[in-house]
């Protein structure tokens, strides 16, 4: 079935409406085809890239493992500081900030993911994880992006698909219309009234439908769009809810102003910031140090953002993904270097929490990878892909992810169903 | 022969690059070519500078570009002489590191004593020293784009300062950089890409950013003498303003635990860091051919390559006791045992000028110069020329650049400017004329390219696709009318010798067309703009809306 929902609802209301039929009975409807915790159409999806490969076995401490701690004994997290999940592994301690949300079932981890892939180039590998593509490069677009021109049930607005930061990522590259915002309150054309404001952005906005070809036409108009929405938002007067405290820096307010965004209302429905500095080949530290500061940082603005959310994390989900893991023993220089599989984190209210998820390989040199890595037991698109059509509702999975075989049987089970 | 029979045309037919071409595809007029050829050997064409260049022969304008060193650059020349960065050299900027260094300790450990008073921390003097030099180095390079009559030349800094990018704020980089640039980067730019390759290998920036300075091999013990030293005081800070890792206070036991700590951190074994982005990102390209296996031998070549510390001048030092003397294999090339740096300098020779290495490093001078996804022919022309020259990189340009792809219609405009690109080609459009303060290479950075500070290995990206999204596209709108209306800060703008003030709409248009967009204004365009100033009395005021509405909007984003 390729006739979208959106088309039906507006041809079929149209003709409704000409029978003298409220059409909003119609929208009704709709949302009431699928069972599901909330209208799909308020379902979101936060996506949180750790470039440079995040130390996963550092994220999320095998502790149980002795050998864990044989391989690292200048680095390894001391038992006693660990903050226990399931007896085996357990939160880094700077990461304890999660761990109400761990025992309050919002918050599932999950071990030993990766690509099929066994680049241990940073490119590569993040190239694959968004194209969601591993091993095809030719891919033109991202695996985000290949979800909002699949499943046009969604509502497009301008700020469907958005992603924080100054460049819009491989992740949302494609034909469907997504947004990259540095900053929502610097966002638009500035003029010192209003209205000189508003004429220069139609100048502008005439420009560019006028001669503007490309890229440079569908990125000028879903600008515009996005500036006129913005105007009803305000988000220089931005208090966040519950008393919730985001960490300074770049990732603390990208989780801000996306929460910011979740509470507008105004259509978003994925949303995607990248956090970097998790490339730690030198004296990466343990319970303090580098890595430690880092995680932080990450888990301090995730808690933060579901504190702000509060009620409304029921609809919203956060993935967090990583190129690839590091080297289970630490190199010469107190630091780990390029690994395969990681560990990844789902949080919110549609998530089967308080759980580990996938298959553990263990830490035996006979179970790694080429013999120095944790091993994949989990493709990272089963996850993906799990997400989408549970949380989501993506029907077209083969489509999202081709030359992949999506099969509810390999899902890790993130999602409650 | 073909290249000398092209060598021919373009002398006699100076003027006309195109004269093969012209039979099927819709030639370039020489206004044409020379705006092409300033958009992308330059940074843009200043004022009445398209024409300059078509009257003179845009082949013989392509030929001086590149030989910079024939190029009178005294203007330029007399500005750099203000910046004083240009004044230390690398042993003056490492002890700015470690002063600032010493102070933030300093001031650590007297906030450890009045713990009272939670102030937030403050730079100091010293270290706000090294921040205003630091800053001042990434305005230089945008003032060199504006001003540099040697075009060419600051674009293939730019270039390499990419393909073989360090990262300004990590650790030991932040004085590094500097003379990385200077010394590393600009006197080999149009030379032989071998001798950059292995300059860019022993440069102390380059170690210290892909963590080769500390690659030691496994169970190599370095000398009592060494192991003493306040090694971490060398350890990388990802970003600016870090304390030290490493403070030998005045706390006996804690001197004495720092200590341990200390030692636990001598380098115990290879790092792959610097072999894998060298084979990857440097030469061969990512499908270059070799393995993992291969990464691993490399490493172990360059175990020893590494670097002195600060308070010694941070220069190269290859350190014996580091080296591993094993046999190695790498790509099928045995590495005989017993062999020490110089086995690391045969194997840049024998990557610089592999298959591999030629084609990646042409593609990518392809896709800077040509088109984002290259066409093939452009490539094999320079790959040829690779071949010929033992990859000297000005024979490699002019093949480029001769070669009819460069030329082709289809190419022309087929570019969109990087941040940096758009924002040195709008600043010489209108004859601006930075100043001194960092500001204009704060603009760069807001766009989306703070210099020198890409953190990945792979630089900043060549791609349309990563420049051009709604955000990035709304702030170049904002730069172009503040810039306009001379409100951009760095920049003073003189638009009355340009587009001089007028109540005629026409002439006013017709002028801002010729200044900034060399005469390619679309009929759009110009309708907007006529209908914008229509209602606006003030002819300062409609210039600058017309001049920034032409830099904003979507021709100019284009080179």
């Amino acid at each position: 079935m390729t006739i979208s929902r959106r088309v039906f609802v507006k041809s079929g209301g149209l003709a409704l409406f000409s029978l003298g039929l409220d059409p909003l009975f119609l929208a009704r409807a709709a949302f009431a085809v699928r069972p599901s915790a909330g209208p799909p159409d308020r379902r979101m999806l936060v996506c949180l890239f750790q470039r440079g490969a995040v130390d996963g076995l550092n994220m999320v401490v095998p502790h149980g493992d002795p050998l864990y701690y044989r391989e690292r004994p200048r680095i390894a997290v001391p038992e006693p500081d660990v903050v226990d999940l399931d007896g085996h592994f357990g939160l880094h301690p700077r990461l304890a900030a999660l761990k109400p949300l761990w025992e309050n079932k919002s918050l599932a981890a999950i071990h030993a993911i990766g690509s099929p892939d066994s680049t241990r180039s940073h490119f590569d590998a993040q190239d694959y994880m968004e194209s969601g593509t591993p091993g095809a490069k030719a891919t033109p677009d991202g695996w985000l992006n290949r979800y909002c021109q699949h499943d046009r049930e969604h509502q497009d607005t301008p700020f469907r698909a958005v992603a924080f930061g100054p460049q819009l990522p491989r992740i949302l590259a494609g034909s469907a219309p997504s947004l990259a915002i540095d900053d929502l309150q610097a966002f638009g054309l500035r003029a010192p009234q209003p209205a000189a404001r508003d004429r220069l952005t139609r100048a502008f906005e005439e420009l560019y439908a006028g001669s503007a070809t490309g890229l440079l036409s569908t990125s000028s108009q879903e600008a515009f769009e996005a500036v006129q929405m913005l105007k009803q938002v305000s988000p220089s007067q931005y208090q966040p809810a519950h008393g919730a405290d985001y960490p300074r820096g770049r990732f603390g307010k990208a989780m801000m102003q996306i929460a910011q965004l979740i509470k507008a209302d105004v259509g978003l429905q994925l949303a995607f910031a990248d956090v970097t500095g998790w490339d730690t080949h030198v004296n990466q530290g343990s319970s303090d140090g580098q890595l430690a500061a880092r995680l932080a940082d990450f888990g301090q603005a995730l808690a933060a953002f579901a504190q702000d959310l509060g009620e409304k994390l029921r609809d919203v989900v956060v993935l967090t993904m990583s190129e690839f893991g590091r080297t289970v023993r630490e190199n010469g220089n107190s630091g780990t270097d390029h690994g395969h599989a990681t560990a990844m984190l789902v949080m919110g209210g549609p998530v089967n929490g308080g759980r580990m998820l996938g298959r553990w390989p263990g830490l035996d040199p006979a179970d790694r990878f080429e013999g120095r890595d944790v091993a994949v037991t989990t493709d990272f698109r089963d996850l993906f892909a799990e997400v989408l059509a549970r949380h989501l509702g993506a029907k077209d999975l083969a489509a999202i992810f081709p030359g992949f075989s999506p099969d509810a049987a390999r899902f890790p089970g993130a999602i409650k169903v | 022969m073909k290249t000398r029979t092209l060598v021919c045309l373009c002398g006699a037919l100076a003027a006309w690059p195109l004269v093969e071409a012209s039979a099927q595809a819709p030639a370039l007029t020489p206004r044409d070519s020379a705006l092409h050829a300033l958009n992308r050997l330059a940074y843009g064409p200043r004022p009445g500078e398209v024409d300059r260049v078509a009257a003179d022969g845009v082949m013989r304008w392509v030929d001086r570009q590149l030989s910079p060193r024939k190029i009178d650059d005294g203007p330029l020349a007399a500005r750099e002489r203000r910046f004083k960065i240009l004044d230390y050299d690398a042993g003056e900027l490492a002890r700015v590191y470690v002063d600032a260094q010493r102070e933030r300790r300093e001031q650590k450990r007297a906030a450890a004593t009045d713990s009272m008073t939670e102030k937030p921390e403050q730079a100091g003097p010293l270290e706000q020293r090294g921040r205003r030099l630091g800053a001042e180095f990434q305005e230089l390079a945008v003032i060199r784009a504006v001003l540099s009559e040697r075009q060419l030349y600051e674009v293939m800094v730019d270039f390499w300062a990419n393909h073989f990018n360090v990262f300004f704020a990590k650790g030991a980089d932040r004085f590094l950089t500097p003379s990385y640039i200077e010394q590393t980067i600009r006197p080999r730019a149009l030379g032989k890409f071998a001798d950059l390759l292995i300059a860019t290998a022993e440069s102390p920036a380059m170690l210290f950013y892909l963590d080769n300075w500390e690659s030691v091999a496994p169970g190599a013990t370095p000398p009592q003498a060494m192991r003493l030293r306040a090694r971490p005081l060398f350890g990388p800070r990802p970003m600016f303003g870090r304390p030290p890792l490493f403070d030998p206070g005045h706390d006996p036991m804690r001197a004495d635990s720092l200590r341990r700590q200390a030692l636990a951190r001598v380098p115990k074994g290879i790092n792959e860091n610097y072999a894998r982005e060298l084979l990857e990102l440097h030469t061969l390209g990512v499908d270059g051919g070799y393995t993992q296996q291969d990464v691993i031998n490399v490493a172990r070549i360059f175990t020893g390559w590494s670097v002195r510390r600060p308070q010694q001048g941070g220069d190269f030092e290859f350190h014996d006791w580091a080296h591993d003397y094993g046999e190695k294999v790498v790509m099928g090339v045995m590495f005989p045992a017993g062999r020490g740096r110089d086995e690391g300098v045969r194997l840049l020779k024998l990557l610089a000028n592999y298959p591999a290495t030629m084609h990646h490093v042409s593609r990518r001078l392809c896709q800077r110069f040509v088109n984002d996804d290259p066409p093939d022919g452009c490539v094999d022309d320079a790959v040829t020329a690779w071949k010929r020259s033992d990859g000297d990189i000005r024979e490699v340009l002019r093949a480029i650049f001769r070669s009819p792809d460069f030329w082709a219609p289809e190419n022309v405009r087929a570019k969109i400017k990087t941040p940096l690109e758009f924002v040195v080609s709008a600043a010489r459009a209108v004859g601006g004329d930075p100043d001194t303060t960092p500001r204009l290479a704060q603009v760069v950075a807001r766009l989306g390219e703070p210099l020198f500070l890409h953190v990945a290995p792979d630089g900043y990206p060549e791609r349309e696709d990563a420049w051009v999204n709604s955000g990035a596209l709304l702030d170049r709108m904002n730069a172009a009318v503040a810039l306009a209306a001379g409100r951009l800060p760095g920049v003073a703008v003189s638009l009355d010798s340009i587009v001089p003030a007028t109540p005629d709409a026409e002439r006013l248009i017709a002028q801002a067309n010729a200044a900034v967009l060399s005469g390619t204004m679309s009929e759009n365009t110009k309708q907007v703009i006529r209908r914008q100033i229509s209602d606006i009395s003030d002819p300062l005021q409609a210039r600058a809306l017309a001049i920034g509405l032409a830099i904003g909007g979507p021709e100019f984003q284009r080179q």
